[in-house]
């Protein structure tokens, strides 16, 4: 078991955000978390990326107990994040933003450099290397944080909505980047709202809502499940699930 | 490119001797040693980001502890100098390991509390001069007082301790270190997420820029030999070192002295025009000039070179491309 | 006695304290802007009962509310101008524009009215009271009274009225707030405005009792962020509880450990609470 996060709850104040969501993911494996916006999932996504201290609950990995490490912690023992609204670092080139990534295992410049270049490569991002981040799109700034991410070598990659606002031919670019980077071996959290991309990419899938995990299991069988219906959509929809899918 | 920076090396190296004036030789003096203070609040204000506005507590330091070693010890000033960048660093530790896990502005309120907190402290302090200050030697006793009648020999101090900060400066921007440091001034929370230790690297930044800047008070004693808690502490002090760096670029490698040569030069000339009293508008000037850059030119005046230039070479290019069709 | 003389003294000063911190913890809460030209602001105000004394032969009555009117305009075109652009940018630009801004002001005051400390004149707010051996000039009474009035009266605006309201809400959650229809960008401006009113009221009410110079305003300014510190930043509450706090300290340490001791003990204080507790009294976590 790669991450075991376990009854999880996040409370702002009075207001909770998260009430107690537990997840287990193996070494190798998609999993997609999805549901309504304010379902907690960010909040839980955050807790497990180190962002922000869980108020109870436990969340291991590799056999770390990671629940109170820093973000640059989780970090250095392998687990990568990117970000909904993307924070590239918008005055340095594509190459210096990918290689700040680098040298958290590359402690030498020129040893960065060429981890960094590699990684442009693998992600397409070559033609763009010195040009400033700033002059990217969003689709360009997303790929480019996923770049930025995989040169810190991470074990598990958790992406945030890292496929929101792309057209259909760049959903299918994204799509088919994440599978490249699945191949290598790396483990994937994904949060995402757009279905089409849950269902091919994610093997299982964790449904959020109202601070509470309803329902896990293969993304077929949860995008059919009445209790997730009726959190999008409401009761009278989950009468009918064929008809439905949110 | 090369060949200006030949030219430029080479007219800094033969000033003194080309503008044979103790006028002149003092005024390159003068500006040389801005540029060290304020390339080394580039080192943590322009690379990593964080905005110190009381940097004169760490020049203030560096200022009196030698003039307190020979009015005290009879020692050669110079003698002062390892222990002020000492108790430097110490300050620094207390300013920064607190407030750097925080938002920013908290660091920068902190820096001219602890700057105000000390020239206070030493404007009622009897021991160290109190607001009458200290003095040091009148002539040289020895060599090692290094009290020169001519500017000259201190122009040349001064061009090699700014020499070896720009090529610290240098050498550590190209490396992790720098890397982190624009990581940080870009965004700590993605820097975060990329296992920049953040609060540590400020932290670094903070104590190499402490350390030179009370290099530079202590050269600044060493030339004037006359310090006072306005002088080495006051909020003037801190200013110049900012307005400088920033006006010439702050982040980059050369901003600060661009903007020590402008300015340096330029403040001679308004407070002689304006009179002894015109320090006012000379101030009212520099709060104007900062105001104009923070709204308009953040990146000071090699940002804009670089934007204009660009823009140019992109204009020139489809000329040529109009040209030809 | 002369220790409880000092002790009133010192809340009646904190209470003015309070009043100019209130509007700098609002804007510092709202948009994480911190105005280093805070002071300026608060002498703005004293220069404005000047003039309006010297040449208007105008009593607290006129300077007062004029104080408050004309400052509250200066911190919307000071937002307009030049906050709302530097906001969105690097943190250089953000710092350095309130200080510079600071600079210009502190040195147009001495090019405008010279280094030399000006007083109101002693018959405006005449009198000395006596309270069981107690004695307060009625200029620090009245300045305290109306400080700490205001600075309620600040705190009910915020939390009781629906301008209020809609300031704490893009205080709390921009986006949510735009959402709901609010406009962040005039929310911010209006509080600039109040925070200016404030601190104008403030100078003014200083000018009563205290000397006016182009001086005041850095350490009036650093007097500030330690009330916000230790109040806790955003909040307003804090800010009053913090100023009688400091005001309080202030006096005592000037009576028992000599006058020069009074900024240098509230500026180590500052430093303490940085080290200790950060967040201050009131604040909200996350700062």
């Amino acid at each position: 078991m790669l991450l075991s996060a376990r009854e999880v709850t996040r409370s702002f104040g009075s207001f909770v955000a998260l009430a107690g969501a537990s997840l287990d993911v193996g070494e190798g494996e998609i999993v997609g978390l999805i549901g309504p916006n304010g379902a907690g999932k960010s909040t839980f996504f955050n807790c497990v990326a180190g962002d922000v201290p869980p108020t109870s609950g436990r969340i291991v990995f590799s056999d770390v107990d990671v629940t109170h490490a820093s973000a640059s912690a989780h970090a250095r023992l392998g687990i990568g994040r990117t970000f909904q609204v993307p924070a590239t670092f918008e005055e340095m080139s594509i190459l210096d933003n990918v290689m700040v990534g680098a040298f958290l295992r590359h402690h030498h410049r020129g040893e960065a450099r060429a981890a960094a270049l590699d990684v442009i490569e693998f992600t397409g991002l070559k033609a763009l290397a010195q040009a400033p981040a700033k002059s990217l799109g969003t689709p360009g700034r997303k790929r480019l944080e996923i770049a930025r991410v995989l040169a810190t070598e991470p074990k598990l990659l958790l992406l945030d909505e890292a496929l929101a606002g792309l057209t259909p031919g760049e959903i299918q670019d994204a799509i088919a980047l994440v599978r490249r980077i699945h191949a290598k071996g790396v483990t994937i959290v994904i949060v995402e709202h757009i279905m089409e991309v849950i269902l091919t990419l994610a093997e299982r899938v964790l449904v959020f809502n109202q601070g509470l995990t309803i329902a896990s299991g293969k993304p077929r069988e949860v995008v059919n499940d009445p209790a997730v219906i009726e959190a999008y959509l409401g009761r009278r929809h989950a009468r009918d699930p064929g008809a439905h899918a949110p | 490119m090369i060949l200006v920076g030949v030219v430029l090396a080479a007219f800094f190296l033969l000033y003194p001797w080309l503008l044979a004036d103790d006028f002149y030789g003092r005024m390159g003096a003068d500006v040389l040693l801005a540029a060290i203070g304020a390339s080394a609040w580039n080192i943590l204000g322009g690379y990593a980001g964080q905005i110190s506005v009381g940097h004169a507590v760490f020049f203030g330091i560096g200022a009196y502890l030698p003039l307190l070693a020979f009015t005290h010890l009879g020692l050669p000033p110079v003698a002062g100098v390892p222990l002020a960048i000492v108790i430097s660093l110490g300050v620094a530790v207390v300013i920064g390991l607190p407030t750097f896990r925080l938002h920013g502005h908290y660091f920068s309120m902190a820096t001219i509390a602890v700057a105000e907190l000390i020239r206070i402290s030493i404007s009622n302090w009897d021991y160290v001069g109190a607001a009458t200050g200290l003095m040091g030697p009148a002539v040289s006793r020895t060599w090692l007082d290094l009290s020169f009648r001519s500017p000259i020999p201190y122009y040349y101090l001064f061009l090699a301790v700014l020499a070896c900060l720009l090529l610290l400066t240098w050498h550590l921007q190209r490396s992790r270190m720098g890397y982190y440091w624009r990581a940080i001034r870009a965004g700590e929370r993605p820097a975060r997420s990329l296992g920049v230790p953040v609060s540590r690297y400020k932290l670094y930044a903070l104590l190499l820029s402490a350390a030179f800047t009370s290099l530079a008070g202590s050269l600044y004693s060493l030339m004037v030999g006359y310090i006072d808690p306005e002088s080495g502490f006051g909020i003037l002090r801190s200013v110049e070192m900012i307005i400088i760096a920033a006006l010439g670029g702050a982040g980059t490698l050369f901003g600060p002295l661009l903007g020590a040569v402008i300015l340096i030069p330029l403040q001679t000339g308004t407070n002689s025009l304006f009179g002894g009293g015109g320090s006012g508008l000379t101030y009212i000037l520099y709060g104007g000039i900062i105001v104009v850059l923070a709204r308009f030119e953040p990146g000071g005046l090699l940002d804009l070179w670089r934007r204009t230039s660009q823009r140019w070479s992109r204009w020139r290019e489809k000329a040529a491309v109009g040209h030809a069709a | 006695m002369t220790v409880i003389q000092v002790i009133v003294g010192g809340l009646l000063l904190g209470a003015v304290y309070a009043l100019f911190s209130s509007g700098l913890t609002l804007i510092w809460g709202m948009m994480n802007v911190i105005n280093f030209a805070h002071g300026e602001f608060v002498m703005i105000g004293m220069y404005l009962a000047f003039l309006i004394v010297t040449y208007l032969h105008g009593g607290p009555l006129v300077f007062g509310p004029a104080a408050a009117v004309l400052l509250f305009l200066f911190g919307i075109v000071v937002y307009y101008s030049l906050i709302r652009h530097v906001m969105r940018g690097p943190m250089l630009a953000q710092i350095l524009s309130t200080f510079g801004l600071a600079l210009l002001i502190r040195y147009l005051a001495f090019w405008l009215f010279s280094a030399n400390f000006k007083t109101l004149p002693d018959d405006l707010l005449p009198g000395v009271f006596n309270v069981g051996g107690i004695l307060i000039g009625v200029p620090q009474l009245v300045s305290g009274i109306v400080a700490i009035v205001l600075t309620i009266g600040l705190h009910l605006l915020l939390t009781r009225t629906a301008v209020g309201s809609q300031l704490l809400a893009v205080a709390e959650d921009r986006e949510a707030a735009m959402l709901m229809g609010i406009r962040p960008d005039r929310m911010q401006a209006i509080a600039w405005g109040l925070s200016g009113a404030g601190a104008g009221i403030a100078g003014a009410l200083i000018a009563t009792f205290y000397y006016i110079s182009p001086t005041v305003g850095e350490s009036l300014a650093l007097t500030a962020f330690v009330v916000v510190a230790l109040g806790g930043f955003g909040s307003v509450p804090g800010a009053l509880a913090a100023g009688l706090a400091i005001g309080v300290i202030q006096s005592l340490s000037a009576y028992l450990l000599g006058p020069v001791y009074k900024d240098i003990v509230v500026y180590g204080l500052f430093v303490a609470i940085l080290w200790v507790r950060p967040e201050g009294l009131f604040g909200k976590a996350g700062a």
